[in-house]
């Protein structure tokens, strides 16, 4: 029986990827015991989209292999049905692209990928599965974390009056999130990674420039954490 | 066509600009059609967007100037730019539409060097312009969608900028989030 699951949003897999670390996410999986989920949602964005373009062709095939060799699952291994992740994936995007309005226009802010990746978390919590979700993209973590932040985040940026449905900040209440940047960290930890002097401080610099929304201020508090031990 | 008045103000600055060959004054119009951009997502808003930015970097490289199509590709755009100018004055969307997709089709009428270069800069402002809505707020998957570049190009270009060190971007604390990851692997 399944007891735990990391479900990862095409952001994190993508900063994985371009940093070369497939090999790394690779040996985390060993040391997890439980799954690495993705959705079909998720697998689109990081292999069908990437396989058409020669440029990250090689991403794809990477991400693809991984896939194939079971270190990343689809929800269909812990018995979760796609039509049910759809369904709800859908709720969740109707809520979020219906809560915060600008000009007489609601924000079309999150997309299924995204959105699916907090239906397969809600799902495995009914059946008590625990999980996070592994997410470097920023708008999905502060909507769950944050909404305040983020309207603040819309206001400031669109420059016009942004009105939001509070209401509608219970539905995104309680979801758990990592990023690359704490995995890698575990991995470090963990001592995956051979390379010894310094390497903690660049491996959090490199997911920071290939996409992972951590703050400078972030990684120098992580890089004192580890320090202090 | 979304905020077609606030379009033709633009395209008519943009005339102006291009016969000066005010870069700042291009990028500055393409950067006013962010806001809007992010809220109504209008894909001819976006359009804009993209080519007012791109011609403000191919203006800015006087390299593509000695380019043997370079006269040709000026001129089809500052006709396109004219009929874009005349029908949106007449309220005709559809034929202001249709000439802002040939302004970006009238690179495949070039050869050589500078076809190639005039689609990268086209490719590049689509990314850049992925990255400005990106950090209005909207997700990095919604962004690439309405921009057509996959999240790969879109990540490594926003992870480039400070996009992430915006104190807002700060949703919890940093040893909670260490704590919750190193729990899972236990």
């Amino acid at each position: 029986m399944i007891q735990k699951a990391i479900i990862f949003d095409a952001s994190t897999i993508i900063t994985f990827s371009m940093n070369g670390l497939l090999d790394e996410l690779r040996k985390l999986k060993e040391v997890f015991n439980g799954k690495f989920l993705i959705t079909e949602d998720v697998r689109r964005e990081i292999v069908d989209k990437p396989m058409k373009i020669k440029r990250f062709k090689l991403e794809a095939i990477g991400i693809s292999q991984l896939i194939n060799d079971k270190v990343l699952e689809m929800p269909a291994s812990v018995n979760v049905n796609e039509d049910l992740i759809s369904k709800k994936t859908k709720e969740f995007k109707d809520v979020a692209n219906n809560m915060f309005e600008a000009k007489g226009n609601f924000l079309n802010i999150i997309d299924s990928g995204e959105t699916s990746c907090l239906a397969l978390s809600r799902i495995l919590d009914d059946k008590g599965i625990k999980n996070i979700i592994a997410v470097d993209e920023r708008t999905m973590r502060m909507l769950g974390e944050k909404p305040e932040n983020l309207e603040d985040l819309f206001r400031r940026k669109l420059h016009t009056p942004v009105t939001l449905k509070k209401e509608n900040f219970k539905i995104f209440e309680g979801f758990k999130f990592i990023r690359s940047s704490e995995l890698v960290y575990v991995a470090y930890k963990k001592k995956i990674f051979k390379l010894k002097n310094g390497v903690l401080d660049a491996l959090l610099y490199a997911v920071k420039s290939k996409g992972c929304a951590i703050s400078g201020d972030e990684i120098r508090e992580i890089i004192r954490m580890d320090r202090k031990g | 066509m979304k905020e077609r008045e606030h379009v033709l103000k633009l395209f008519k600055e943009t005339r102006n600009a291009l016969e000066k060959s005010d870069v700042l004054k291009l990028k500055e119009l393409s950067n006013q059609t962010i806001h809007a951009s992010s809220i109504d997502q209008d894909s001819d808003n976006i359009a804009v967007a993209v080519i007012l930015y791109s011609l403000s970097k191919i203006i800015g490289r006087k390299d593509y100037q000695k380019q043997k199509n370079w006269k040709e590709f000026y001129k089809i755009e500052i006709g396109l730019i004219d009929k874009i100018i005349r029908a949106l004055g007449k309220s005709n969307d559809a034929e202001a539409r249709r000439d802002l997709t040939l302004m970006r089709k009238a690179i495949g009428k070039l050869s050589g060097k500078l076809k190639l270069y005039i689609q990268d800069v086209f490719r590049r402002a689509q990314i850049n312009k992925a990255s400005r809505i990106y950090e209005h707020g909207i997700s990095m998957e919604k962004t690439a969608s309405l921009l057509g570049v996959t999240m790969f190009e879109l990540a490594e270009y926003a992870g480039q900028t400070g996009i992430s060190d915006v104190p807002l971007a700060k949703t919890g604390g940093v040893k909670k989030r260490i704590n919750l990851a190193m729990e899972m692997f236990k």
